[in-house]
């Protein structure tokens, strides 16, 4: 004959205490360690754009980051980056520069390739095509979600790393070549992993895929 | 070997306090003060201390706002004297305020840097020359940007023949920066220190007391030719500047 127990009162506040336990650590190491919940991944098909040949998106782990481009204010910089972004060079370049909630920064083709990162010669790599001359912008703000032509501490140095701001930088303004503008996905942006408060980051986020919303 | 690499990399990115200041000027721990100004200059405040260059040799300490507020009209007065253009042609945008500003431990009052168009300035520097010194500084971005108009072997043969200068303007004692009574040549002891800091000084004094020049070089000839030397070259850059 099987005798019933009634459980006591802190039997049962322990059995409660468990199955706290068992949600806050199935929270912490699958839903929280999931850093792209709850971001929207900006599904192409459900987007409409004015200049869809002035549109560029690049695929991130959380999903697409739209960017629209801006030929009218840096002809010579966008001809450049839809270059780089058609001969899809940008594929699996990583942020390597990346500073919490202020900019992320990626594009060296020859030493920031996530396949085969370089961290002695990081920054100074070259795409093939030539440097730039610098497209300068009395117009240009650099506010959130601003793309532009990273370069070295000369100007005309540009040539095919870029960076997106996630503030409002004003000092930025006059100083680098304007690309474009996040038109979607700065939320993305932000989740990139940042190097706490160093300015290069290990074991870096990096772009999937990058290209012009025509050839998508 | 690469676990090599991401273990020093590890220590030596974790110093330094990366900013978007930082990543435009090289050098951290740096806030804006006033950005939007006529000639286009931007003035940077060190918010905390700094260390850059070579192995950290140059180090400057964060500033007070209270001195800062107070020394910062007369730095602007000084240099609304230059105008866009100008400052654009020798490669001056930023002023970075600090105090203490110190190069392998020599206390100095200003650092110019063309490469990255900024000048740093100590606040702290002996207020009794602190206007001449802006513009000694600002001479040598001058003269860094225009190498062939101030060339100093040209310069040297002002002097009588006899004189020799030091080997560098930190290896000598020459460092008195009082005005002398009898110039013979040269304006201050400093003067005699290099050709460059011999023109530095003179451009400092034609900025902020060009009568009193005006007025030693009716007596000095070798002091004349040097003026006029430095005038005629200033004037190729900009007209209005002397």
């Amino acid at each position: 004959m099987i005798k019933i127990i009634k459980a006591s009162k802190l039997e049962k506040i322990l059995f409660i205490f468990l199955i706290f336990l068992a949600v806050a650590a199935f929270t912490s190491f699958v839903l929280l360690k999931n850093k792209c919940l709850f971001i929207d991944n900006n599904d192409l098909k459900k987007l409409n754009f004015e200049n869809p040949e002035d549109i560029a998106v690049m695929n991130l782990e959380c999903g697409n980051v739209i960017i629209e481009l801006y030929p009218d204010t840096s002809p010579k910089a966008v001809e450049r980056f839809k270059i780089l972004i058609q001969k899809e060079m940008y594929d699996g370049s990583a942020f390597y520069k990346v500073i919490e909630n202020t900019f992320v920064q990626a594009g060296d083709i020859e030493f920031g390739n996530i396949e085969f990162l370089d961290y002695s010669k990081i920054g100074s790599g070259k795409s093939g095509l030539g440097l730039l001359k610098s497209e300068l912008s009395d117009n240009f703000e650099f506010t959130e979600g601003s793309v532009g032509f990273a370069r070295s501490a000369e100007f005309d140095s540009e040539d095919s790393e870029f960076f997106i701001t996630l503030k409002k930088i004003p000092i930025y303004h006059g100083e680098y070549t304007p690309i474009g503008k996040v038109k979607y996905g700065l939320d993305i942006l932000k989740k990139i992993k940042t190097g706490n408060k160093a300015i290069y980051v290990l074991r870096p986020d990096y772009i999937n895929t990058f290209r012009l919303l025509e050839s998508n | 070997m690469r676990f090599f690499i991401i273990f020093i990399l590890s220590f030596h990115i974790s110093v330094a306090n990366a900013d978007e200041i930082y990543n435009l000027l090289k050098i951290p721990n740096l806030e804006i003060y006033k950005l939007k100004n006529k000639n286009n200059v931007r003035y940077l405040n060190a918010k905390g201390n700094f260390k850059i260059g070579v192995d950290d040799n140059i180090t400057c300490n964060k500033t007070k706002k209270t001195n800062l507020d107070e020394k910062f009209p007369t730095v602007e007065k000084n240099i609304k004297r230059y105008n866009s253009t100008f400052l654009k042609k020798i490669d001056l945008k930023y002023i970075v305020f600090c105090e203490g500003l110190f190069v392998s431990n020599i206390n100095t009052g200003g650092i110019p840097d063309n490469k990255n168009r900024t000048l740093i300035l100590d606040i702290n520097f002996n207020e009794k020359y602190f206007e001449r010194m802006i513009h000694h500084e600002i001479f040598h971005m001058i003269e860094n940007s225009y190498e062939d108009y101030f060339n100093e072997n040209k310069f040297t043969l002002f002097n009588d023949t006899d004189f020799e200068y030091a080997e560098c303007s930190t290896c000598t004692n020459r460092l008195n920066l009082d005005l002398y009574k009898n110039t013979n040549g040269f304006l201050t002891e400093y003067s005699k220190s290099i050709p460059s800091e011999d023109m530095a000084e003179i451009f400092s004094f034609l900025m902020v007391n060009k009568n009193l020049i005006e007025e030693k070089i009716k007596k000095d000839s070798i002091l004349n030719n040097k003026v006029n030397f430095i005038m005629l070259n200033i004037s190729k850059i900009d007209v209005n500047i002397l």
